[in-house]
């Protein structure tokens, strides 16, 4: 007579779970000894009992309670983990609120240089633009500093493109004139007395 | 902080000097200043001037014209200005006025904003003159003195040979010419321009005087969009003196078929009897957008000889089509429209006389 199998194999065979070559020395010793058999069929009915009390409810359980209480709960547990799980981020320029902050920055950056931009800077600008656009013709620098213009108003002196201001009085010139040596010059004449003012302003 | 740059300023208090030399033929009787004030822009004071000043003629001698300096900062580009009265007829011990408005610059890294008038020239009856000339002033006031009594001598022939009628016509054809001729804003540009469109040459056309001791035979400007620069004349002296300074008025024409005056160009200059030279200047021409240069004449408006004489264009000279169009009347035929039309013939006729 050989050895009993452990309580543990024997377990193991009865659910089916027993290797394949322990299995098949497991059935040889059973076909033999009477003990280990009865052993093996009592775990047999262990299990078929445990299988028919979890397949009934147990007595006074209201199911449909039940079934709402557990649906409450996955519910209230799906809630709680949004509130910890990190933050996704959205993308940067979606939505009307970024598009204003950007349209009201450009705004802000115009009128900037509107209002503090020589109209000559922006032409120069432009002029060196459009070469870039073509992909030809020259661009030379102007030399920087105060300069004059002759309008119909008087004298204006200019810095960078910008005006400074101009010579004017009272009355309109009747007469301007340039002198590329670097002056300006306005002719005002005296309305009563026809007495004749000419007024120049150097740049050089 | 863009729009808070734009819109700092302040006013700021002006110093001010009136400086006359103690042997100075004319003296100073009172001063005003008017509203005139300074502000900061940039790294610059900007002095808005509006002076009037009372001058009594001091001397022995009538003064026709007078010149001062007004000064902000002597090396400053923008720091120097001038007040000129041409025309003046002013007998010793009588008082007149100079009045000027101006726009100067001051660096603020100078010190606080200021301003020194000062006596650059007087221009007497007998063409003598007294002053330091540092802005060249015994030339310009000089040419305004003679343009004036060509003028006035033209004005009393005409009266002679057409009566009241024929200075009336011319009167008011003048008012009409001045109403007429064309202004256009007109920037000088120092050192090279900034302009990108490609520079092509144009020949200048001359208008020549027959009596003219100079003759323009040949010239160009480079020309880029509504940019003309660095014009180049040569001149050819057909007079038996030397010659030592010219102005050559500078005439432009744009694709619109419109001409105006644009510039004058002078030149001191080393010019021989019956000897040819060269004017050249390195400065260019910014025209108001969208004038576009086709074409130049230029035409000789003053000289001035190596002993001190001058020559000016004479009245027929000037009558020709493109000058009488494009050309400003001189300082006295301004003077005399305007007593024409505030005062009436009589007045005109009663000024001639005192001459």
């Amino acid at each position: 007579m050989t050895r009993h199998i452990s309580e543990s194999e024997l377990a193991l065979y009865s659910t089916g779970d027993l290797s394949l070559g322990n299995r098949a020395m497991a059935r040889l010793h059973l076909s033999q000894c009477e003990r280990c058999r009865a052993r093996v069929e009592a775990y047999l009915s262990d299990r078929k009992q445990l299988r028919d009390v979890a397949a009934g409810m147990p007595e006074g359980v209201n199911w449909n309670r039940l079934a709402a209480e557990m649906t409450a709960n996955i519910r209230v547990g799906l809630a709680a983990g949004e509130c910890v799980a990190p933050r996704t981020r959205k993308a940067a320029f979606q939505g009307w609120r970024p598009a204003a902050a950007v349209a009201g920055l450009a705004v802000l950056l115009v009128t900037g240089w509107w209002l503090n931009m020589p109209r000559g800077e922006t032409q120069a600008l432009g002029r060196v633009a459009r070469v870039l656009m073509r992909g030809h013709g020259g661009i030379a620098f102007e030399e920087q500093g105060p300069t004059v213009e002759a309008t119909a108003s008087g004298i204006e002196l200019r810095e960078n493109g910008g005006s400074m201001g101009v010579s004017e009085g009272s009355a309109q010139p009747v007469a301007v004139s340039l002198s590329v040596q670097g002056s300006a010059r306005a002719h005002y004449v005296d309305a009563d007395t026809g007495q004749v003012t000419i007024t120049s302003v150097y740049v050089q | 902080m863009l729009l808070a740059g734009a819109l700092t300023s302040g006013a700021q208090t002006l110093n001010r000097k009136i400086d006359l030399p103690k042997d100075s033929p004319v003296t100073l009787v009172s001063d005003a200043w008017g509203d005139s004030g300074a502000t900061i822009r940039g790294g610059a004071y900007v002095l808005d001037l509006h002076v009037a000043l009372t001058l009594r003629n001091s001397g022995q001698r009538r003064i026709r014209g007078i010149t001062l300096t007004v000064l902000t900062q002597e090396m400053t580009p923008g720091g120097k200005g001038s007040i000129s009265v041409p025309s003046l007829d002013i007998p010793p011990g009588e008082t007149f006025p100079v009045r000027g408005d101006l726009h100067l610059l001051r660096p603020v890294g100078a010190g606080a904003p200021q301003v020194e008038v000062a006596l650059d020239g007087v221009l007497f009856d007998d063409l003598s003159f007294y002053g330091p000339d540092k802005l060249h002033s015994q030339r310009s006031m000089t040419v305004w003195e003679l343009e004036a009594r060509r003028d006035r001598r033209y004005f009393k022939t005409l009266i002679e040979q057409a009566g009241r009628e024929g200075l009336q016509n011319e009167m008011l054809a003048s008012l009409a010419r001045q109403a007429d001729r064309p202004q256009y804003g007109v920037q000088l540009v120092r050192g090279r321009s900034t302009n990108a469109d490609p520079e092509h040459d144009v020949q200048f056309a001359f208008l020549h005087f027959p009596e003219g001791p100079v003759d323009p035979v040949d010239g160009l400007a480079r020309i880029a969009g509504n940019e003309a620069r660095a014009p180049r004349v040569e001149v050819r002296n057909r007079s038996d003196r030397a010659i030592r300074y010219l102005e050559i008025g500078w005439i432009v024409r744009d694709q619109q078929g419109r001409e105006f005056l644009a510039a004058s160009v002078p030149a001191d200059l080393s010019l021989p009897a019956h000897g040819s030279s060269q004017v050249l200047q390195d400065a260019a021409l910014r025209f108001q957008q969208p004038t576009s240069i086709q074409a130049m004449t230029g035409f000789v408006s003053s000289v001035e000889y190596a002993d001190g004489s001058y020559w000016i264009p004479s009245r027929s000279a000037l009558s020709d089509p493109t000058l009488r169009r494009v050309a400003a009347p001189s300082p006295e035929e301004q003077r005399l429209v305007q007593i024409y039309r505030k005062k009436g013939l009589d007045a005109v006729i009663e000024e001639l006389k005192k001459f």
